[in-house]
């Protein structure tokens, strides 16, 4: 399932850097564009090749940048909240269905790169403040998802469109036994029904399953696969 | 000469009595010491003891009252009072110290022992407490149980004083009136004057016509209920005269209120900040394992407001004014402290701080903050926020247990991001407690019905949970640090032991039920053993 992404990472800071080790460690392809030398120096220093200077608010090197590369994904990760900001509406305008994730460290930005149109936001500070939290209070959920999430490798979220006439459709999820039987825990579903929202399973209402609902569900990889092959998934 | 020497030897004999020092200690720290955890319950008992008294008193106006109810108050209450009262001039100070003092300076310079210097200083210094403003109290809140003297019920006032003591509140506003002795005193001298003043004028001019004044007090009793702005009439000037002074003296009147009530107001502005600090510091002080947050940056801020929702204790502390003003009006502890120096730290206790959270945004303060807690605390739990990857080494060697960094973090997010996007979502939503699904750490406790328990055998479908996982405890590793072992969605003939954590996700109300059972059945356990 791990189909390399190229990705256009914007900005080389002190989040920049830790984003763009991150994906490299998933195999991702990391292109780095800044318009500061400096910041890019240290890129590659850190050991990444793809490095443009670009200015953000020249439209055609931006449009240059992402045909040449055949760019998947664009982040945004300036230090600078302004910037990812106007990056982003400035994406919006040129590439509509390219997605666009951006940072952020507050509310009110968060809010505002909404409107600007970037599909994903990651709002820094919450995220770490909350970890905190966790921390201190509950040590062994805050291990137990670091584990899951991102040192153990071999266990892995999924996303599982239901096929058409596979055997999960028209079942109800009581009936199922997936951590029993497949080995994998199902966490919850966009059920097309309900409208395209994601529930959790742990509501206790026994959901019907159709064909076109998405599964989320987590376990190691083999496993995964195996369910994905008796759904009748391509792998 | 005898004598002298049987005090000296009382003296040290005392001194080295450690038994004395310890029932000595006791009641002073039952007494006077604020920090002591049994001082509470002295002060209710007593604060029980004076109203109780009042209200019988108030009652014995009208209707006599039982003869238990009247020996309790004459011989309960008033007994208690004297103890007290003997037991404070007792710890007021040491006497044996006087003499022992007193004693080795005879030696060092070769004089005879001075018994009536002794004797002189002694006294003094017992006076010196007999005649402090509360010592006073104390003694005038005895004598109202000499029912005989009509006149001694006044001091039932005292026993109401005697209140005082007992409580933080009225003892910071008599701190705050005492901050301004100087200008209340000449407030009361300039009142002094102009009721002196007024009232001989008065006298003088009315006695003749006016039926109501009749003596200097009368007059004197006028001057104050006019100059006070009260006015209750009763006494009204006849004369031209009088009706003059009676205008002078309003005017006058309504200045020295402003007055008083300006010097009043600014003392307390003044002093307002000190008192809010002091309470606060001693509402902390009663806290049990709470948290320090230091630095009222971002990040803290959106701990504290989670913190808050949880219901878990925390102190702020910062050294920029306007942000522990912004923490107070969120309804937050917090203090207005440099961290960085000893003095922030000097009022907790580090024992019941679960954990320490340099949260500042310059790494160097976070480091002087980690090295400044650990010169307090060896045992202390510490997170440092850390800007600079860098500072990790440095942050960890100033004695951080534990580095979180919004960087790293949301490097590690970002990559998720895009290969699992609703994952990241599901466990942002979880995180986050937004809509009420939680993740959830269960204890497998001792006796409580997991103990021993197959995986299959319990249901968690019933619980409407989702078991993720176990975490099992690393005995040899300390307690804070443990968590090594994780086992993802364990074999269905996995079995539970003592100290196990199950990691479950589920609605609160769920995972709030099924702790309660777990719980509950090791308690239900414990008591058939």
């Amino acid at each position: 399932m791990v189909k390399k992404h190229k990705i256009l990472l914007f900005g080389f800071g002190r989040y920049a850097e830790q984003i763009a080790k991150n994906l490299a460690l998933d195999a991702h392809h990391v292109v780095i564009a800044s318009l500061d030398k400096e910041e890019l120096k240290v890129a590659a220093k850190d050991g990444f090749e793809d490095l443009h200077v670009v200015d953000i608010k020249d439209d055609a090197q931006l449009t240059d940048l992402i045909l040449d590369h055949d760019i998947t994904h664009i982040f945004c990760a300036f230090d600078d909240e302004e910037k990812n900001i106007y990056l982003s509406i400035t994406f919006k305008s040129l590439f509509r269905t390219l997605p666009v994730i951006a940072i952020c460290e507050s509310k009110e930005t968060e809010r505002k790169l909404k409107l600007a149109g970037a599909d994903k936001v990651i709002d820094t500070m919450v995220a770490a403040a909350n970890r905190l939290y966790y921390i201190v209070e509950k040590p062994a959920v805050a291990e137990a998802i670091d584990e899951i999430l991102f040192k153990d490798k071999s266990i892995i979220f999924e996303e599982i469109k239901v096929p058409k006439g596979s055997f999960l459709d028209g079942k109800n999820i009581k009936d199922i036994a997936f951590s029993k039987k497949y080995k994998v825990i199902l966490i919850g579903l966009v059920d097309k029904e309900l409208g395209n929202k994601f529930i959790f399973v742990t509501r206790g209402i026994n959901h019907k399953i159709d064909a076109g609902d998405v599964l989320v569900v987590v376990g190691k990889k083999e496993d995964i696969k195996n369910f994905k092959k008796l759904l009748g998934v391509m792998v | 000469m005898r004598f002298a020497q049987f005090l000296v030897d009382l003296a040290f004999l005392i001194d080295n009595s450690l038994r004395y020092q310890r029932i000595k200690r006791f009641v002073k720290n039952l007494l006077e010491n604020d920090d002591y955890p049994y001082k509470r319950y002295f002060d209710y008992f007593m604060i029980f003891l004076i109203l109780s008294s009042v209200v019988i008193i108030i009652e014995e106006v009208k209707t006599p009252i039982s003869k238990w109810l009247y020996y309790y108050d004459v011989y309960f209450v008033t007994g208690v009072f004297i103890v007290e009262y003997l037991l404070r001039l007792w710890v007021y100070n040491d006497v044996h110290k006087i003499i022992i003092l007193e004693y080795e300076e005879s030696l060092f310079l070769e004089r005879p022992f001075d018994t009536k210097r002794v004797v002189k200083e002694i006294i003094k210094k017992k006076l010196e407490y007999i005649f402090s403003p509360l010592a006073i109290i104390d003694l005038l809140a005895i004598l109202p149980s000499y029912r005989e003297l009509r006149i001694l019920r006044i001091f039932v006032l005292f026993r109401v004083f005697k209140l005082l003591r007992y409580s933080q509140n009225i003892t910071h506003f008599f701190q705050v009136l005492a901050s301004k002795k100087i200008e209340l005193f000449t407030l009361l001298m300039l009142v002094a004057f102009t009721i002196l003043v007024s009232g001989i004028s008065i006298y003088v001019f009315e006695e003749q016509h006016n039926p109501h004044i009749n003596t200097l007090y009368d007059a004197f009793y006028w001057a104050l209920v006019t100059i006070s702005t009260v006015g209750y009439g009763d006494i009204a000037p006849v004369t031209h005269e009088g009706r003059t002074i009676t205008m002078i003296i309003i005017l006058v009147g309504v200045g020295l209120i402003s007055f008083a009530t300006s010097i009043i107001v600014s003392a307390f502005s003044e002093k307002l900040n000190e008192i809010r600090e002091n309470r606060i510091v001693h509402t902390a002080k009663r806290l049990d394992n709470y948290y320090v947050i230091c630095g009222f940056s971002h990040m803290a801020q959106l701990l504290a407001k989670r913190f808050k929702r949880e219901g878990i204790d925390f102190l702020i502390i910062d050294n920029d004014a306007n942000v522990v003003e912004r923490a107070l009006a969120e309804g937050y502890l917090a203090i207005c402290e440099d961290a960085t120096q000893a003095d922030a730290f000097r009022h907790i206790n580090f024992n019941s701080v679960k954990a320490v959270m340099a949260l500042t945004q310059t790494d160097m303060h976070n480091i002087y903050i980690c090295l400044n807690v650990r010169s307090f605390s060896k045992e202390c739990f510490i997170i440092s926020n850390a800007v600079d990857n860098n500072s990790h080494k440095k942050l960890k060697l100033a004695g951080a247990d534990y580095i979180i960094s919004p960087y790293i973090t949301a490097g590690f997010f970002a990559a998720k991001i895009i290969d699992e996007p609703i994952a990241i979502e599901a466990i942002k939503d979880i995180l986050l407690a937004r809509k009420n699904a939680l993740c959830e750490q269960v204890e497998v406790i001792k006796g409580s019905f997991l103990e021993g328990k197959k995986i299959k055998d319990i249901d968690f479908d019933r619980y409407k949970l989702i078991l993720l996982g176990i975490v099992k405890m690393e005995e040899s590793a300390p307690k804070e640090k443990f968590y090594h072992k994780f086992i993802f969605n364990p074999d269905e003939e996995h079995r539970l032991e003592v100290g196990d954590i199950l990691i479950v996700m589920g609605y609160s109300v769920s995972i709030a039920n099924f702790k309660s059972q777990v719980v509950g059945s090791s308690l239900r356990h414990g008591k058939k053993a």
